[in-house]
């Protein structure tokens, strides 16, 4: 039996108990003379009688199918031939694999050897037990606990507050939930990254210049000796990152405030969901537009600024070197595509600024320039770097466009024209294809993405620093 | 055609400072302001008294074009300040709010500090060369608005940590900074003690040396005490205009009476 047939015996449980307890709540208080003297409105009843009903049955559900497998295989382990308990712990999860897939008449009992017929009656037996018994299970814990809520259907008992204490459960449990999945994240990330600076020294990593994973994997060399300085990949980043914001901050901001304070309705309404279907259009896309589109016109441009500094004994024209893949041409695109974060949020809270402020300084006889110059700016300044650090973010952790346009070579330059790589670039890099798990290559990857992660990290503390000093400020 | 109403009293003066004539309000369809003649004196103070939504604030707001800033709203007539036309779209009107300075109803200060929030129209009308005549006219204007003592050692923390009827006088100071030639003030006691409200009672009886004053109030008593002449608006419409002392003690509309006695409102 699936579970979507108990799921919705398990919903319609619940519906109907939430109808059986607002008769019920009406019920004992007709005699009492009205609604008025229970301790909280039949609603509330109704809602606790549903969650009894709901809850408990759930969550033996969700325990009975977390831990079914891990039950079964256990019993089923001792039913094996002596020979098999002996088994190191890779090779036995092996046979108990087989061991499943038979029972479930996925393969012949031949494949195993017929001295494992017990085990796999055994699996039979168990999966069928847990099977007929899980419905009777859940059905009737869910009407017991629908009975038990209904007994505290009685005037004294504030439902309501049961309730708001359960919706404060619930909550919290989704709170839990995002919290324990991004520690978690970041323990497996940790623990990889810990494994990796096991074969290479975290000094090398990070003040090393030179960044080519590839020679690790030779057979003939041992692991430890490619080279994985990562200065390169956070110069790369940091200067796509550079000349994106550079593009991204000016714009998206200047738009902002031309949206929200002087555009006319019928303009806005026309350009703001045109600026953010830009935040709609997929990354691989920007990144063939500057892949075929930009980065050979910045070279264009520059072979010609090079000829004709030759021509004109201009000497560091002439020397003008642009690479096909360039730093410049992944910037630019990539700050065509973070406009809409700055623009939108940065929208949002000028928009949020109170009208009286706008009419204080009309009132003292400023210009519109002056007012949000002096004004309107500063008092939306902590939302906008919030956009823009958003951005910032958004450009750091941008793949596709860089992969397409700005190269694979890990160069250590801060020259815009030249091809270099990132953070997020080498991590594809290094997982794309078939990887044994434990070389450094691979482990290289983590220990990347755990740098990744403390540079954001960093970043968003900084920029809560910095709104919170504005905040106090200008609240 | 409903016949238009006649406003009673004096509304018309000799040599006036603004002339206003013929002036309605629409909020999208809505009249707020129904054809209003008044002139307003010369270094004078004229109190606006009305209830509550009867047009105060947006007569107010005509004087010094602030009604542009709401989209849905039109002026219609004639508004003169020293016989130039200010309702016509080609007059500068930065300029024409920085000769009639207004303070608000609400306590608006900015978010940035008290010295600051002073020194922001005298900065942008280059009303001071250096730091410190900038400095003494801040002090200046906070000292004519009596919140100096209560400010001076926190002039540069941030004005909205002030208390309401302190940032009111905030707002006034602001306003005087800025030395306009009429002062409209739309309930700046609304938020005072007594104490603070004598204080700036004093301060619009000092201006009215060099100022012209508009002042909205719900106070009769402020009225009668600050304003040389008194205005009633009711719905709308310019009821009464006279000297204060004979609205006060005689008015001559029935229904300007009615007010002050406390019968509508
Ligand atoms: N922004 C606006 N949009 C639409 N209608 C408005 C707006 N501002 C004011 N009104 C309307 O215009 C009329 C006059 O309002 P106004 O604010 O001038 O009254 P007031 O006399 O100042 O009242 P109060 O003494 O309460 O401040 C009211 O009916 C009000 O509803
Ligand atoms: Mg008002």
């Amino acid at each position: 039996m699936s579970l979507a047939p108990l799921a919705l015996f398990l919903i319609s449980a619940t519906a109907v108990a939430y109808f059986i307890g607002y008769l019920r709540a009406f019920k004992i208080a007709k005699p009492l003379g009205g609604v008025r003297n229970l301790a909280a409105l039949p609603t509330y009843y109704a809602s606790m009688v549903s969650l009894w009903a709901l809850i408990p049955g759930l969550i033996v559900l969700a325990l009975w199918v977390a831990l079914d497998g891990a039950v079964i295989e256990s019993l089923v382990k001792a039913s094996l031939p002596e020979e098999a308990k002996y088994l190191p712990a890779d090779k036995l999860g092996l046979v108990l694999n087989q061991v499943a897939l038979v029972a479930q008449g996925l393969g012949d009992i031949s494949i195993l050897g017929l001295e494992y017929q017990a085990a796999v009656e055994r699996q039979m037996r168990l999966t069928q037990l847990s099977r007929d018994a899980l419905p009777l299970l859940v059905g009737s814990i869910a009407i017991i606990s629908l009975l038990i809520g209904l007994r505290s259907v009685t005037a004294a008992h504030n439902a309501r507050y049961s309730v708001e204490r359960l919706f404060n459960i619930a909550l919290f449990l989704c709170s839990c939930i995002a919290i324990l999945t991004t520690v978690g994240i970041v323990f497996s990330v940790m623990f990889e990254s810990w494994q990796f600076f096991q074969l290479v020294p975290l000094s090398e990593f990070l003040f090393g210049t030179h960044w080519s994973p590839q020679i690790a994997i030779r057979a003939d060399q041992a692991g430890a000796s490619g080279s994985f300085g990562v200065l390169p990949l956070i110069v790369g980043t940091l200067l796509i990152s550079a000349i994106a914001l550079l593009i991204a901050v000016p714009v998206g901001l200047l738009s902002a405030i031309y949206l929200s304070e002087y555009a006319s309705a019928r303009v806005r309404n026309v350009v703001k969901p045109a600026l953010e279907i830009l935040a709609g259009v997929p990354t691989v896309v920007y990144g063939f537009f500057a892949a075929l589109t930009v980065a050979p016109a910045i070279r264009e441009v520059g072979d010609a600024a090079r000829a004709w500094g030759a021509e004109n004994g201009v000497v560091w024209l002439a020397n003008l070197n642009v690479s096909s893949e360039s730093a410049l041409a992944a910037g630019m695109v990539m700050g065509i595509m973070i406009i809409p974060f700055v623009s939108s949020l940065s929208d949002d809270v000028i928009n949020a600024v109170p009208q009286s402020l706008r009419d204080g300084s009309y009132g003292l006889g400023a210009t519109q320039s002056e007012t949000i110059k002096k004004v309107i700016f500063p008092a939306a300044l902590p939302g906008i770097v919030g956009g823009i650090l958003l951005a910032a973010s958004r450009a750091i952790g941008e793949t596709m466009i860089v992969v397409m346009a700005a190269g694979l070579a890990a160069n250590l330059t801060v020259n815009p024209l030249e091809a270099v790589t990132t953070v997020t670039v080498q991590i594809v890099t290094l997982l794309v294809g078939d990887q044994e798990f434990d070389s450094a290559k691979t482990l290289a990857a983590f220990a990347l993405g755990l740098f990744l992660f403390l540079i954001t990290l960093a970043l968003n503390i900084v920029a809560l620093r910095v709104v919170k000093k504005y905040r106090e400020q200008y609240e | 055609m409903t016949e238009r109403f006649q406003t009673v009293g004096n509304p018309l003066l000799e040599d006036p400072k603004m002339r206003v004539r013929n002036a309605s309000v629409f909020y999208a369809d809505k009249q707020a302001i129904f054809d209003v003649d008044l002139d307003i004196g010369k270094n004078q103070v004229i109190s606006m008294i009305g209830p509550s939504g009867c047009g105060k604030s947006t007569f107010l707001r005509c004087l010094n074009r602030m009604n542009d800033t709401i989209d849905i709203c039109r002026v219609e007539g004639q508004l003169e300040l020293d016989g130039q036309d200010i309702n016509d779209r080609k007059i500068d009107v930065v300029e024409l709010r920085a000769r009639v300075g207004m303070v608000f109803q609400k306590p608006n200060p900015f978010p940035k500090s008290i010295y600051e929030n002073v020194a922001y129209g005298a900065r942008i009308h280059g009303l001071t060369d250096n730091k410190v005549q900038l400095d003494d006219l801040v002090e200046q204007c906070l000292q004519r608005c009596g919140l100096w003592k209560e400010v001076k050692d926190r002039l540069h923390e941030p004005a909205t940590g002030l208390s309401g009827g302190q940032q009111q006088r905030l707002c006034i100071a602001r306003a005087i900074a800025v030395n306009p030639e009429v002062i409209l003030m739309d309930e700046p006691c609304s938020a005072l003690d007594p104490i603070a409200t004598a204080t700036v009672e004093e301060l619009i009886h000092e201006l009215s040396q060099n100022f012209t004053i508009c002042i909205v109030t719900h106070s009769m008593q402020q009225a009668a005490r600050v304003s040389e002449r008194t205005a009633y608006f009711h719905l709308g419409k310019l009821i009464e205009v006279n000297d204060t002392s004979k609205v006060f003690t005689n008015p001559e509309h029935q229904l300007t009476e009615e007010y002050i006695t406390g019968r509508i409102g």
